[in-house]
């Protein structure tokens, strides 16, 4: 499910069913020789929350992402966040990262973090199997949090 | 009398000849927009060429990935990626949508080991026979859609799904 009406309106009819949030942290960098990595890892890791949803359209709602610059202090910004949302409907929580900062931040649900791939010169049918190969990385965490 | 056109007559002719035309110019539209369903042309040639060989397929259902090139969405225009469990029965080749008919996630042939002939939803474990009926005590309400099916030059080709013709 997207973060949209209409999935929404699903939502509440199948709370029960759809009990996972995904959420997408993304840093944007403003120094100019670092926005081209910055934006390369964006594309790759809303590229995979799109193919997560895809495949988990029934369970898992994908947030909006969540953006932030340099200077922000992301230990007070993932308390909060993380404090805000275990107050929502949403049994599970994850947050999906290319953002290294993040593994050393205690929060309320599970922090995903991959490095980024640059996918944005591949063919669809590379970029189609380095995804699922991605999601295939992550498949253990996802099952693990939905057996509890 | 002469051959000749009179005066009258050529303004007679040319009046009708305009007027004729006028009236024809408001009315085909009208006939035309009357008898759109019969003009419709039936969309069933939209087939999507796979890589899948018609000739390497088994009973054993397998994964094939296609992309619709170039599909128009409103003003949008992107590169669809599908997917089809296809399988032999018989002669027959059997295209079926991996779409869970319970909440839409993706389902899997042989992905849950304990149940290694069904297709597996991972969200909530529905499961599906080969055919695509839904199995009894799981979520699904309904079994896999279909999707039509042509051998062209030895290869796969997909059209549009349809409701599952085999259950």
């Amino acid at each position: 499910m997207n973060w949209n009406a209409s999935d929404m309106n699903l939502f509440l009819q199948q709370k029960e069913y759809i009990d996972t949030l995904v959420i997408p942290l993304i840093k944007v960098e403003t120094v100019e020789e670092r926005m081209k990595a910055s934006a390369s890892a964006t594309d790759f890791l809303m590229n995979l929350v799109d193919y997560i949803e895809l495949q988990f359209k029934g369970r898992i709602m994908v947030a909006p992402p969540f953006a932030y610059t340099p200077s922000m202090e992301l230990q007070q910004f993932g308390e909060r966040l993380s404090g805000d949302l275990s107050k929502s409907p949403f049994k599970h929580v994850f947050y999906l990262t290319t953002d290294s900062e993040w593994t050393s931040i205690e929060i309320r649900g599970n922090v995903l973090w991959l490095p980024s791939i640059p996918i944005e010169n591949m063919d669809d049918r590379l970029k189609q199997s380095i995804l699922e190969d991605q999601l295939k990385q992550l498949l253990p965490r996802l099952t693990e949090e939905w057996r509890k | 009398m002469s051959s000749k056109v009179s005066r009258r007559q050529f303004l007679n002719y040319t009046l009708m000849g305009v007027g004729g035309f006028m009236v024809s110019a408001a009315a085909m539209p009208m006939i035309r927009f009357a008898i759109d369903p019969v003009l419709a042309s039936s969309e069933g040639g939209d087939y999507v060429p796979t890589d899948q060989k018609a000739d390497e397929l088994t009973e054993t259902p397998v994964r094939v990935d296609y992309t619709i090139k170039d599909r128009k969405d409103a003003w949008y225009k992107s590169d669809v990626s599908n997917t089809a469990w296809v399988y032999k029965d018989g002669d027959k080749v059997i295209a079926l949508s991996p779409v869970c008919k319970h909440l839409g996630c993706t389902v899997s042939w042989a992905a849950d080991d304990s149940h290694p002939d069904q297709y597996f939803c991972p969200c909530h474990g529905g499961r599906y026979e080969k055919n695509g009926k839904n199995i009894p005590g799981t979520p699904p309400t309904g079994p896999l859609d279909q999707y039509e099916v042509e051998v062209i030059d030895g290869l796969i080709h997909l059209g549009k799904t349809m409701p599952n013709t085999l259950v």
